[in-house]
């Protein structure tokens, strides 16, 4: 049995833009790959899937999900069908990514300095101010050359004619790059020579940029700062991707109880004594990092922190508060800020958004609602999300009462239809819905941004989610070179 | 080097070291019970590395497959290898940074294989020994890797410490079990192949031979177990290694530290090195080898307070 076989019943979704078929035909950056799949019996393309299971879970790259006592590994869904972008796709999301960062970091310097961007009425005072992410701590705060978002993981989507939308900017602690890296990682054992051939961009480069973008922030006069990688402990889904990164750019990995603030600085507890911390790079939310200044329960933090921060002797990655710039509120504005900041016209879309503290727009949300997405505005992980068309009556009801409540809290978006890519499932190729995550690194220097990224796709059919939490899987990434 | 990876790196040790004790301790007496039913007994087995109570040992110990069961895949026995090896994997894994990528898989495959529904068929249904060797086999892996691939630094001298104290207590242990029970008639000829089994569960049987070279006599089985220099098993072997992997965590900023359990263990070095098998007969060998236990128990707890005190 060939592998033409295998894209026989791929079903072309209408209205929807497919990243490997133009109406009928094959696009030419997918005609390597497909040729190279339908060269392998189909049995043995099982066999890749099940090689590549069992690759993540020997190198324990799983997450455990806890029930009745017991920890189960689980893996994030690997897809092994490469999704494929193009040089020139790709030039045009890096610039539009980079535009956007810019004018984001200059956001967060403006929001917690002088504040022009108020003041000249862009962005409406209550929205910051009613934001929960805004902090007060951080007013006046100098951060080191001025970065906030050291790295961001800014999600893309498709419409059905191919423009690129952003739907999301994560710029607080985004995760999922250690899944860019491993699933190349994987790709390569399953399909040998397959990336060679196809002229992909290599993406192991990204360990070594951010070391050197955290090494730069130090703010001792010391020749070798002590970087460290702040993780909430093996409990979080994220531990792997933690101690990765940590591995892989040869520095500590530590935990809140590692870590005591003297004299307002930041030490780590060693066998020989305390020894001095620099930059942290956390992966621990805001909320959980000073028990002192935010949530006084939390164990994941060190109580001090804040304030051996304020005054310059640990610089800290991600910066504290940014999430008052990815707010899904404040999102509306962000083409605005571009403009603002910069004086050019934003790259790349937003997806129309209604803020539904307007009553005109929500309104028109409330009528129209089974053509909606509704989103918390500081919610992630596709949590606490109304899919307007697969809701039931009273699911809606239900969520309408939600959104009297506390308008604020809420955002609307039309349903935009994401692309689909093929998918291995079941024997067959079938198209899924996907979306992009790249990862910006932001340093001294400017923005780098690793060619690749994490594609997240839908498994479940005719799912428009993506995420982790509600079955989703991802896909090794490529983009080609020229 | 954090105290916690440190901590957490001795820990793994300990509990790996344990898990290759208990996994050829039921090898040997798993064997002994399809040799001489009517001697044999699972009794001391059963009350020195489960804890359970009388009522519990007399449920269990007729049928050699429901005490594998118990001592490999139960979950509720804290002492099973499934949680030893958990233990083992999950300090390694928040330790990943600090030990190599083979040894984390290495660690990371053992426990999959334990947790396996495979495993505990095999126990319930094929044979014993496969179970057992193959398991054997996975302590091995992990000796064996982390021998080859660890970087000789501080990290591998904290699992060195946990290797070597819990390889003594469990020599001591074996010890205890077999022959404890028998204080003040220890020069009494009692069942040879008893003896024959406690040497071979920790691959102690052809040195005596050789050594020995009289049939079983529990002196000289107490001599090897406790004194014999060159046994990789016995307990002197053991402290003079944890004396070796010690030193070398000698720290100008930790001195005072360093000086009180490098106390601790000299002397308790010293003691056993200077002691033969009459001295042992004199305080009793129960007596006495509770007493090392206590003292490489308290090293513990000094490593605690010295090294890995982070709270």
């Amino acid at each position: 049995m060939k592998s033409t076989e295998l894209f026989r019943q791929y079903q072309l979704t209408p209205n929807t833009w497919d990243e490997m078929y133009q109406n009928e035909t094959v696009r030419a950056h997918y005609r390597n790959v497909l040729e190279s799949l339908s060269s392998i019996p189909s049995d043995e393309l099982s066999k890749k899937e099940e090689l590549a299971k069992s690759l993540f879970m020997a190198q324990g790259i799983t997450f455990t999900v806890y029930s009745s006592g017991e920890g189960i590994e689980k893996i994030f869904p690997f897809d092994i069908i490469p999704r494929i972008i193009t040089a020139s796709e790709w030039d045009f999301i890096e610039r539009g990514i980079k535009q956007r960062l810019r004018a984001l970091n200059l956001f967060l310097k403006d929001v917690y300095h002088q504040q022009f961007i108020i003041k000249d009425g862009i962005v409406p005072v209550e929205l910051i101010y009613s934001c929960p992410h805004y902090l007060r701590e951080m007013q006046n705060v100098n951060v080191p050359h001025d970065i906030y978002v050291h790295i961001a993981g800014i999600d893309l989507i498709r419409d059905h004619d191919g423009t690129f939308y952003v739907l999301e900017d994560n710029l607080r602690t985004p995760s999922g790059v250690s899944y860019m890296i491993e699933n190349r990682e994987i790709t390569k054992r399953i399909f040998p020579d397959l990336i060679p051939k196809n002229h992909v961009l290599p993406v192991t480069q990204y360990p070594s940029i951010l070391y050197k973008n955290l090494m730069s922030l130090s703010p001792g006069q010391v020749s070798s700062p002590n970087v460290v990688l702040l993780t909430p402990g093996i409990y979080n889904s994220a531990y792997f991707e933690h101690t990765t990164l940590a591995r892989l750019m040869g520095i500590e990995l530590v935990e809140g109880r590692d870590l005591v603030v003297e004299n307002q600085k930041v030490y780590m507890k060693t066998t020989a004594g305390l020894q001095q911390v620099d930059v942290i790079y956390r992966r621990v939310d805001d909320e959980f990092l000073d028990p002192l200044v935010f949530n006084p329960d939390s164990v994941l933090g060190v109580s001090g922190i804040l304030a051996a921060y304020r005054k310059g002797n640990v610089a800290i990655v991600n910066a504290i508060g940014n999430g008052v710039a990815d707010d899904k509120a404040i999102y509306v504005y962000v083409p605005e800020m571009i403009r603002y900041y910069l004086n050019e016209e934003p790259l790349l879309k937003n997806v129309p958004t209604y803020q539904l503290e307007r009553p005109d727009e929500r309104d028109h949300v409330l009528k129209n609602i089974n053509r909606m997405v509704v989103k918390k505005t500081n919610g992630s992980g596709g949590y606490g999300m109304l899919m307007g068309h697969a809701a039931s009556d009273a699911e809606i009801a239900d969520y309408s009462k939600e959104i009297l409540k506390d308008p604020r809290a809420f955002i609307a978006q039309p349903v935009i239809s994401l692309s689909n890519a093929p998918c291995y499932i079941n024997g067959k190729a079938q198209p899924r819905r996907v979306d992009l995550r790249p990862f910006a690194l932001c340093g001294p220097n400017g923005i780098e941004i690793v060619p690749g990224g994490l594609t997240r796709v839908a498994l479940k059919e005719g799912s428009l989610v993506v995420n982790s939490s509600q079955g989703g899987g991802s896909k090794d990434t490529w983009v080609l070179a020229e | 080097m954090l105290s916690r990876v440190a901590d957490s790196l001795y820990w793994m040790a300990r509990y790996m070291e344990r898990t290759d004790s208990v996994l050829r301790m039921l090898k040997i007496n798993y064997n002994s019970s399809q040799d001489a039913p009517q001697d044999f007994t699972w009794h001391p087995v059963l009350s020195i590395f489960a804890s359970l109570d009388d009522h519990e040992i007399d449920r269990l110990e007729d049928d050699s497959r429901k005490v594998l069961q118990f001592m490999i895949v139960d979950r509720l026995n804290p002492n099973s290898v499934f949680n030893m090896v958990t233990l083992a994997r999950e300090n390694a894994r928040s330790v990943q940074d600090h030990i190599t990528v083979e040894l984390w898989k290495c660690l990371n495959e053992f426990y999959h294989v334990v947790r396996g529904d495979r495993l505990t068929y095999a126990i319930q249904h094929g044979d014993p020994i496969t179970v057992l060797d193959t398991l054997i086999k996975e302590c091995m892996l992990y000796f064996g890797t982390t021998d080859i691939t660890m970087f000789r630094g501080e990290g591998l001298q904290f699992m060195n410490l946990g290797k070597f104290m819990e390889r003594a207590i469990q020599s001591a242990e074996i010890l205890d079990i077999k022959l404890g029970n028998l204080s003040g008639e220890v020069d009494k000829p009692t069942d040879t192949a008893y003896w024959k089994y406690l040497l071979m569960s920790i691959s102690g049987y052809s040195l005596y031979l050789k050594r020995y070279q009289s049939g079983f006599e529990a002196r000289n089985i107490v001599d090897q177990v406790l004194f014999n220099p060159d046994f990789p098993r016995s307990v002197l072997y053991s402290l003079n290694q944890l004396e070796r992997n010690f030193d070398r965590l000698r720290s100008e900023k930790n001195l005072e530290g360093f000086q009180k359990v490098q106390f601790m263990i000299g002397k308790l070095r010293s003691n056993v090195q200077y002691s033969n098998v009459q001295n042992v007969y004199d305080t009793g060998l129960h007596n006495y080898l509770k007493d090392v236990i206590d003292e490489i128990d308290e090293i513990g707890v000094g490593l605690n307070q010295h090294f890995f005190g982070y709270t």
